[in-house]
């Protein structure tokens, strides 16, 4: 196990090196005017721009850039930012921006784990009946009408019958609630489909067929048994979605003008934020690739069958 | 196939803009008496309750509080109201002093001595005041600080090539930086600072620019320009790179300090009780929260949650007949100009051939219907976008109060109706055609060939009639309804037996490095779509770029009688003059149509709880909030009205 671990852990370096020294190499393929505005384009001259661009050391051969980078990062100097928010210093923009988008992702995951295995087991118990009918309406839903559609709905709509503010406030709970769910809807449908996938599947099982003429009752069956088998796959999820509570929601975050990390990356990139773009992708590569990684180690606790070896 | 989708959509768009181009323009009502304006108006104040905080919004992150080396967009806004320059608008756009008492230049506008006000001190983010005091130096600060390239001071053109001695400064040490002046070393010349560049503290209250040129326009310059503010450098130079990222590394001389500043999602202004005029501040508090679309805003308005909204105008439609029908309130202006840069240099030898003829130029200039173009942005009054200037109307005045606009002979120009005669369009063309072609149809000196647009667009033209033109624009959707609508009213009114109009669009998401915008970049395109902005009250803001040589002189025409007449301009020792021998160069360009004015980029309405014309009327800068009066209840279409004929009368009474 231990020995396995550490293979794991050396692999997962290996892999976050390689795509960090990919995204660094191509951000220095972008045009240079990439890094301005297009009034800046228009009122400064050739010159006056590649004077800027030196002074932040952007001109200066991408392997020096690179070693550059690497020996802040490892005094833990992440850099500031350059063109989202000039001169702004990453550790403090990440230190803004990620317990707001982690305060409301913990609480949407919650809310996505409880009520979309709710929902499965209800699936399952009433399967074929109204409560599947229900559970698999909300699911294609969810899936098949353009998520702008019914996140505008809630905000503009379910916001104004209930009384509750259109945008996020920190110090207003009751502004919280339709970004949590908004941002729980997609997960309540992934764990319900999913759960109830596994548990049917289950339900055909020997051991299954053996408990029911054993007596049991079919509620207890699917309690005991069939959850707590169809439950294992699911699992492995839980340490990914648990660390991609700080990645954010670009849609939901900007509807509710929440100041968050959601669409960071995206504008990070359009702007060509060297800076930001590879501090924020060294993040989610670490993030992503740790997912998997403690998902496979939490495998083997929920089923001691499980055993991690080469 | 995205593409194609979208210009299957476009394509409709635009016959319906071909239409309502054609429709005609909205009545705007009947006069109002100017003193029967002035009673009402007056009733009208009275009538009121007043807040003392506002709420509005913003939708663009404003990403730093560095008013030095921040783009204007995102900054500008808040750092008017905390900031102060040495002179302000009142609130009828005629400067008075700020930071300065008083001011005085000599005859050809080359120095300008600014006397400061005394007493006063840079306060902090909690409003209390700090040991610096406010003085001369802290302007001349200001420039040494945007002279130093390693400060990255943005948009710095204008202002360090009208500063004595600030460009040499700039570049000398820049030179210095990247090693080219290796016998120089940097803390020498920058000691050197007060010896090389115009602007001095002659004692603690007095500032002295000396510039390179006469500027009679210098005051609108320093209420347009963030680059001419105070700083307070050992503070500044302490923070180093940390200076200006959020409010608290900030300090403050204006009427509102930054009392709260949580990035992306609201800023709260304070009225700063230490301020000169703090007599005249009327709202203590404004709250900027981040909205950052017009739907939630427009929906916060209505719900009481906001005290001033933007209404596009697909809006309008709907909320006319509706609760909120009277308070809808027309956008002012705009001094942005949308215009039609055709390339005088281009790959394509038939419209190359084509574009050096005046005659070929107007068909295209009364082609162009401008209302048509308006109505995409503006579909209920399209007529109030129409521009045939470069400069805009309504943003330059002479010593006699005339619109630049309405000089003569750039008057012909403004009050021309160039859609008005679609039949001259082809009888232009018709004209070219038989200076520039054979009998046979064939262009005189043009032989079939490639057309290398790339990365945009390659294509082949025959050398024949008609003429190709490329229009090349971005791949966003309005864009592309606008290339659909220039080709539907070209091909129109010239008719597609003499001009075919294809059209390219860069899908690079660099569209000035991949297309032009800057005479360094590439020249791939015939014609494009672009923007300028009069930015202070002086033509050369634009006028002086868009020589032969002129830094912005994307087209590349070659113009020397306009060039001549920017010449005189420059040289003319009284305003007045000055503005006289501009308007002849614009009157010029324009008149030859070398490049094509459409529309401003005035669009939409707003409803409010402001009431206008009560804060300083800044043309060129920001809204400034010194003054504002926000009332209880928002603000009718027929109030605005009054409260602007009485404000038009007052005006034309103090001037």
């Amino acid at each position: 196990m231990t020995k396995y671990i550490l293979k794991r852990l050396l692999r997962s370096l290996i892999t976050i090196a390689i795509v960090f020294v990919v995204v660094f190499m191509l951000l220095r393929f972008m045009p240079l005017n990439g890094y301005f505005p297009d009034e800046m384009i228009k009122e400064t001259d050739e010159q006056t721009r590649m004077a800027y661009l030196r002074n932040l050391g952007l001109l200066d051969h991408p392997i020096v850039q690179l070693g550059r980078f690497v020996k802040n990062l490892f005094k833990g100097d992440l850099g500031r930012s350059i063109t989202v928010y000039p001169k702004v210093p990453i550790t403090t923009l990440l230190a803004e921006k990620i317990p707001v988008t982690a305060f409301l992702g913990f609480w949407s995951m919650l809310l996505g784990i409880v009520a979309g295995l709710a929902m499965g087991l209800m699936m399952v118990r009433f399967r074929d009946r109204a409560g599947d009918t229900l559970g698999n309406g909300y699911i294609m839903i969810i899936r098949a009408v353009p998520s702008l559609l019914y996140l505008f709905f809630i905000q503009v709509q379910i916001s104004k019958w209930f009384n509750l503010p259109m945008v996020y406030y920190d110090d207003k709970p009751l502004s919280w609630l339709l970004p949590i769910i908004s941002l729980a809807l997609s997960s309540i449908a992934w764990y319900a489909l999913w759960l109830r996938r596994f548990m049917v599947d289950e339900e055909n099982q020997d051991y299954v067929k053996f408990a029911t003429v054993k007596g049991l009752s079919k509620s207890a069956v699917l309690k005991k048994h069939i959850f707590r088998n169809a439950i294992i796959p699911l699992s492995a999820y839980l340490p990914a979605d648990l660390l991609n509570i700080i990645s954010g929601s670009l849609v939901i975050e900007t509807l509710y003008a929440i100041p968050g990390t959601g669409g960071l990356l995206t504008t990070a990139i359009k702007q060509q934020d060297n800076n930001l773009v590879q501090i924020l992708v060294l993040m989610y590569a670490v993030m992503s690739i740790l997912g998997v990684f403690l998902g496979d180690i939490l495998l083997t606790f929920v089923d001691p069958r499980i055993k991690l070896a080469d | 196939m995205k593409n194609t989708f979208k210009r299957a959509l476009a394509m409709m768009l635009v016959l319906c803009m071909l239409l309502v181009g054609f429709a005609g323009c909205k009545d705007n009502g009947g006069e109002i008496n100017p003193e029967q304006a002035i009673k009402d108006a007056e009733k009208i104040l009275a009538s009121k309750e007043y807040r003392d905080t506002y709420k509005t919004y913003f939708s663009t992150s404003y990403s730093s509080l560095n008013y030095f080396s921040t783009s204007y967009a995102t900054v500008r806004e808040i750092v008017s109201n905390c900031i102060d320059g040495l002179v302000e608008p009142d609130i009828y756009g005629n400067y008075v002093g700020s930071m300065a008492e008083s001011w005085e230049h000599n005859a050809d506008y080359t120095v300008w001595t600014f006397k400061i006000r005394q007493g006063l001190k840079w306060i902090d983010h909690t409003g209390a005041e700090t040991e610096y005091a406010l003085t001369a130096q802290d302007f001349v600060d200001g420039i040494k600080y945007i002279g130093d390239p390693l400060n990255g001071a943005y948009s710095l053109r204008v202002v360090r090539n009208l500063i004595k001695g600030l460009y040499d400064y700039y570049w000398g040490l820049d030179d210095i930086d990247c090693g080219i002046d290796t016998t120089t070393k940097r803390e020498d010349l920058e000691a050197r600072f007060s010896e090389i560049v115009g602007v001095k503290a002659l004692d603690d209250y007095t500032v002295e620019y000396t510039l390179e040129s006469g500027a009679p326009y210098f005051l609108s310059l320093i209420e347009s320009s963030m680059l001419l503010l105070p700083i307070e450098y050992d503070y500044a130079m302490a923070l180093g790179e940390d200076f200006g990222v959020d409010n608290t590394k900030m300090l403050y001389c204006g009427a509102y300090y930054v009392s709260e500043f949580k990035r992306d999602k609201l800023i709260k202004l304070t009225a700063n009780e230490k301020y000169w005029d703090a007599a005249n501040v009327s709202l203590k508090t404004v709250e900027y929260q981040m909205i950052p679309d017009g739907t939630t805003s427009l929906e916060m308005f209505q719900r009481g949650e906001l005290d001033y909204t933007s209404v596009e105008s697909e809006a309008y439609q709907s909320l006319q007949s509706g609760e909120w029908g009277d308070n809808l309130i027309p956008n002012e202006f705009s001094f942005s100009t949308n215009y039609l840069w055709l390339d005088f240099k281009g790959a394509n030898p038939e419209f190359n051939t084509f574009v050096q003829n005046q005659n070929f130029r107007l068909a295209l200039q009364h082609a162009v219907n401008r209302a048509s173009f308006g109505a995409l942005r503006e579909p209920v009054d399209p007529s109030r976008l129409i521009r045939n200037t470069i400069n805009a109307e309504g943003a330059i005045f002479n010593s006699q109060g005339v619109d630049y606009t309405q000089l003569a002979p750039l008057a012909d120009v403004t009050n021309a109706d160039y859609s008005a005669d679609p039949e001259a369009a082809r009888k232009y063309m018709e004209a070219a055609i038989a200076e520039l072609c054979n009998a046979d149809g064939t262009i005189k000196g043009v032989t079939a060939g490639d057309v290398d647009y790339l990365p945009v667009i390659k294509t082949k033209v025959d050398g024949k009639l008609p003429v190709t033109l490329i229009y090349v624009g971005t791949d966003d959707e309005s864009e592309i309804i606008m290339a659909q609508l220039f080709e539907a009213m070209v091909e129109q009114a010239i008719g597609q037996d003499y001009i075919d109009v294809e059209l390219a669009f860069d899908t690079s998401g660099d569209f000035y490095g991949t297309v032009g915008g800057s005479v360094d970049g590439p020249f791939n395109y015939d014609i494009y779509w672009d923007s300028l902005s009069t930015g202070y009250a002086d033509p050369s803001g634009i006028l002086g770029r868009i020589t032969t040589e002129g830094v912005e002189n994307v087209g590349s025409y070659t113009v020397p009688e306009y060039d001549a007449l920017i010449e005189k301009a420059l040289a003319a020792t009284t305003f007045d003059e000055r503005l006289q021998y501009f308007a002849e160069a614009e009157a010029f360009l324009l008149k030859g149509a070398y490049m094509i004015p459409v529309i401003s980029s005035l669009r939409g309405y707003h409803m409010s709880y402001e009431i206008p014309f009560t804060s300083p009327r800044c043309l060129y800068g920001n809204v400034r909030f010194k003054g504002l009066k926000v009332a209880t209840e928002a603000l009718t279409l027929d109030e605005y009205k009054i409260l602007e004929a009485a404000w038009e009368a007052n005006k034309n009474a103090k001037n």
